[in-house]
């Protein structure tokens, strides 16, 4: 009876959340799978199954694949607001003023409504704006520029928008891992008559190692299913269109519901790959952060 | 230190601080302004009068941004709590038995956090249709509650850092699992569920794409799709959809500055071990 | 903790089963709560609540509720996979005409209604059954300031596209107001384009006519003419700077206070644009430059059809608003639109287009089986031809953002739309 029981508890525990996680999660990722076969059009009540012609078309359609180029934007973003986040996060660790009003404001974009980042940065690019106006003060008035409507700058405008915005949650999660190295470390390193330069190099980074690995790799992830920002401010006109927004037009502007699952389940194998590999870089570590 | 070394660190201090804040400043500026000073000024002319707040009257009410708050807040409510109970129970049952289909179970929530959500979406929808809740608010809290693996992994990080004795001294005196859940499990989660209500918090708060495509109806705008909505019809008035960034900010603004050391602590608790 | 198991258990329950209680049955009665999804964001709250008061007076036991859409065809589309679209909406152009019976309650047939309303012949209808009465027709051409053209030194119509751009070119000289303005980033206003079509040749079968052409972008098609002149605008600078950055209500003051001289929109624009300027005559309305026979033509055509959900409960009080819409709201008439009850005056906005003596024409019914190809096929080419995003490409292009030739696309989009013709039927 009572061992019987001991068996059952940690179901009981997870009835309700793994009720709703297959409800709300696996349920739609294995209808996905199953439209992915199809060529159904979204609306129409028969499902015309066409096997696996989706992924074929996926494989010979090299301009597909083409939108994952723009990732490479958001790829070399994430790796300058590493090195950026870092950077603070070892300035902003030692002893200096104002440190909690710097800390603040490089961390509080990351908390604003992406609705309204999409808005004020809207404001600033548009020609005449505050970054045109900005440059015109300081005498950079050659510089001002169609930030969104010259094909060459609209993805690092936008991927610009997207350091602003995340900049802050790398930069605390550095300051976090910094911190954690305990005091007597740095003092035995002075001690020695390290500079702060050495300490940086030998001991912060070691002891960060493999939060920077991780993030390297969630930021490869990420940078794949780049969506929100592009979205919002160009509609993914001018070149701006990431692998989602494509599988999104597909799905809803030319209504192929089927060929759109199949990129999505497409995206997830890639996103599983990646993650695969960080497994593989970065054993045993596990951090969730999305 | 050097005196070079200082003035770089503290010029490229200063200088983040101004890229971080003059895109807000000029919204806070702009959001003064009467249409006809927009009009005829930059973005750096300050207007006439600072105390001008007609452009934030214009965005709250026809913006409907009373109805967002109440919406915002029910839903944050409701998803705040099931979220704490949903994720330390789960949690729970993760780091303190061992049963058959652990490994598989933990498995399964890793995977989850690697679907790329809007993706889904029309999948989803049916599903949510199918339950009957589209166009009401248990769509959005079900969302946010059935994709709920942070906390979990709050949670559970947490956990393994409380000392198992505590719950095998109660089971000692006889508790059952339910009693040392309630009675020592959730008290000493204390500090993690700050974290949770933190994180969570923030992520709804800010979720836009939920509620814009399961609550269409009007009155169950949120602080996302009500900012969203009224750019529509206000489009061409940059001063007065300034005010509704602002009205949309400010809220978060004040959280922060109120719970900035749990919301630091917070996200460094959810991703170092 | 106890509830939120059940509540789960319960989730489960109800999927499995797949219902969603609470059946009662529809009355048959002009009764109820009717809820009416429209596009009209700007106007839901003012006009609309006028609407709401007259139609409530008339029927006492309805109660009418808006839901003002700003995406309309994307999010409509999903909703249409529950039952829960509203009880009255209007048909998203994506639906095929095939699709209609699945979706919407017939209001009748062709031969019942073709008497009394426009557009009910050939748009929305499958079967011999009409679907949607129209919330009020259009024109096709160019919305734009007289004022600003006129002190350009352009008093007539330009006869061809070569005439319209040399016209836009002495606005950008003289003026120095914007020539012509695409509302690039909004996508749908380069999708208006799309409804040029017809106004070319004149001919009523054109769409039929598309639906069979292997290679509509070919020298001397429509479709070469439209886009060829889209693409010569931007290309000779005549548009605006910046389109990525293009804002649709900013743009309606732009072209009102002379800013913008030109777009190329459905004569729906015209009062929307009078509204925001300071004389409602400095607004007027161009056909597209060709003439055949010697004479100008435009397309008349239906705007959003206004149609009854199949799973509404109160479908005789949607009917009701359905009908009432048509015949007594006054929409068509206030919004400066062809109107949609037959006998009715054509509107004061389509003055310039009866002093040009342009010819109207409305397109005949497609032949059977063949209702709605040309959507089909477009889609299938992944061209989407209403939805102006393959336009965008050709402003890109013309613009030097894309190195591409307009021979290059056109080639594209023939061979694409060759490939799809081929797989559709």
């Amino acid at each position: 009876m009572k061992k019987k029981r001991i068996r059952l508890t940690p179901y009981l525990f997870l009835a309700v959340p793994l009720a709703l996680l297959i409800v709300f999660t696996y349920l739609p990722v294995v209808s996905m799978f199953g439209y992915s076969v199809t060529a159904w059009d979204g609306l129409s009540p028969t499902k015309e199954f066409v096997g696996g012609d989706n992924y074929v078309e996926i494989a010979t359609r090299p301009e597909l694949f083409g939108v994952l180029k723009v990732s490479l934007y958001y790829i070399v973003a994430s790796a300058a607001q590493t090195v950026l986040a870092l950077y603070f996060a070892i300035v902003l660790s030692f002893d200096v003023r104002f440190r909690n009003l710097f800390k603040g404001i490089l961390f509080f974009p990351y908390l604003i409504n992406g609705v309204a980042i999409g808005m004020v940065f809207l404001y600033f690019f548009q020609p005449g704006g505050t970054l045109d106006t900005t440059l015109r003060l300081i005498g950079l008035e050659s510089l001002t520029h169609q930030w969104l409507g010259d094909p060459d700058t609209v993805n690092w405008s936008l991927a610009g928008t997207s350091i602003w915005r995340y900049l802050g949650l790398n930069f605390v999660l550095f300051l976090g891992a910094v911190q954690s190295i305990p005091a007597q470390v740095y003092e035995a390193a002075e001690l020695d008559g390290a500079n702060r330069w050495h300490q940086a190099r030998y001991i912060i980074l070691p002891g960060i190692k493999p939060v920077i690995g991780l993030m390297v790799i969630l930021a490869v992830s990420g940078s794949l299913s780049v969506f929100e920002i592009p979205y919002i401010m160009t509609g993914g006109a001018n070149g701006s269109e990431t692998f989602v927004i494509s599988a999104v037009n597909m799905a809803f502007k030319y209504y192929k519901l089927g060929l759109a699952s199949a990129m999505a389940v497409v995206l997830l194998l890639l996103v599983l790959v990646v993650t695969w590999i960080q497994r593989r870089v970065v054993p045993e570590e596990r951090v969730d952060l999305t | 230190m050097s005196r070079i070394a200082t003035v770089l660190k503290y010029a490229s201090l200063v200088g983040a601080a101004v890229v971080m804040l003059l895109p807000l400043v000029v919204i806070v500026i702009a959001a003064a302004k009467t249409n006809d000073e927009y009009l005829h000024s930059g973005p750096f002319d300050l207007p006439g009068d600072w105390s001008n707040v007609d452009n934030y009257v214009t965005a709250f009410n026809d913006g409907g941004m009373l109805t967002g708050f109440v919406n915002t807040g029910i839903i944050l409510a409701f998803s705040l709590v099931g979220s704490v109970l949903i994720g330390s129970m789960a949690a729970y049952a993760l780091d303190r038995f061992t049963f058959r289909l652990r490994g598989l179970v933990i498995a399964m929530f890793l995977l989850a956090t690697l679907v790329p959500g809007v993706t889904t979406q029309v999948a989803t929808f049916q599903v949510v249709n199918r339950l009957g809740l589209f166009n009401t608010r248990w769509s959005a809290i079900a969302l946010f509650l059935g994709t709920d693996i942070i906390s979990i992994y709050i949670f559970q990080q947490f956990l393994r850092g409380v000392p198992r004795e505590l719950d095998e001294a109660a089971a000692i005196d006889g508790a059952d699992a339910f009693t040392i859940y309630r009675r020592v499990i959730l008290p000493l989660l204390k500090p993690a569920i700050a974290t949770v209500v933190i994180v969570k918090g923030i992520a709804i708060y800010n979720e836009f794409y939920i509620p814009f495509l399961y609550m269409p109806d009007r009155d169950l705008g949120v602080i996302s799709t009500s900012l969203f909505r009224f750019k529509g019809p206000f489009g061409a008035r940059w001063e007065v959809i300034s005010a509704g960034v602002v009205i949309v900010i400010v809220p978060t603004l004040l959280a922060f500055l109120a719970l900035q050391r749990w919301i630091y602590n917070g996200l460094t608790l959810g991703a170092t071990k | 903790m106890r509830k939120a198991i059940a509540a789960g258990l319960l989730a489960v329950g109800v999927l499995a089963t797949g219902c969603s209680g609470g059946d009662d049955a529809d009355s048959g009665k002009v009764e109820g709560e009717i809820t009416v999804l429209t596009q009209r964001t700007d106007i839901v709250n003012t006009v609309f609540q006028e609407y709401k008061k007259r139609f409530e007076a008339k029927y006492p036991d309805v109660k009418v509720k808006f839901e003002a859409i700003t995406d309309y065809e994307g999010e409509v589309r999903i909703r249409m996979g529950t039952k829960d679209y509203g009880d009255v909406l209007l048909i998203p152009n994506s639906v095929n005409a095939d699709q209609l019976p699945a979706f919407f309650e017939p209001l009748g047939t062709v031969d019942e209604l073709k008497d009394r309303y426009r557009f009910v012949r050939t748009e929305q209808t499958f079967d011999g059954k009409v679907y949607g009465l129209a919330i009020t027709g259009n024109a096709q051409g160019f919305v734009y300031n007289k004022k600003v053209w006129a002190q350009a030194g352009i008093t007539a119509p330009p006869k061809t596209p070569e005439e319209f751009l040399a016209a836009l070119k002495a606005v950008k000289e003289k003026t120095g107001a914007i020539p012509l303005y695409t509302n690039y980033k909004e996508t749908w206003p380069l999708g208006q384009w799309e409804g040029l079509r017809g106004t070319i040749t004149g001919d009523p079968d054109a769409v039929t006519k598309l639906a069979q052409d292997d290679a509509p972008w070919t020298a001397g098609k429509e479709h070469h003419v439209i886009d060829s002149l889209l693409f010569d605008v931007v290309k000779q600078g005549l548009t605006e700077p910046d389109p990525t950055t293009t804002n649709w209500e900013q743009s309606k003051g732009l072209l009102g206070t002379g800013k913008v001289a030109t777009m190329a929109l459905g004569s729906w624009s015209v009062v929307q644009m009078q509204a925001a300027a300071p004389d409602k005559a400095d607004i007027g309305y161009l056909p597209f430059p060709t003439q055949t026979n010697g004479k100008f033509h435009t397309v008349v055509s239906g705007d959003y059809k206004n149609a009854v959900n199949r799973n509404s409960k109160h479908k005789a009080a949607a009917r009701a608003w359905v009908e009432w819409f048509a015949d007594e709201s006054n929409y068509a008439v206030d919004q400066g639109g062809v109107p949609v009850v037959l006998g009715q005056q054509m509107p004061a906005t389509l003055a310039d287009l009866a002093a040009a003596d342009v010819q109207y024409l409305e397109f005949n019914p497609a032949p059977k089986g063949q209702e709605g190809l040309d959507g089909k096929i477009g889609n299938a080419a992944e061209i989407a031809l209403f939805d102006g995003k393959y336009r965008q490409r050709i402003v890109d292009a013309a613009r030097g953002a894309k190195k591409e030739s307009k021979e290059d696309i056109f080639a594209d989009l023939n061979k694409r739309w060759k490939q799809a013709r081929a797989t559709v039927k």
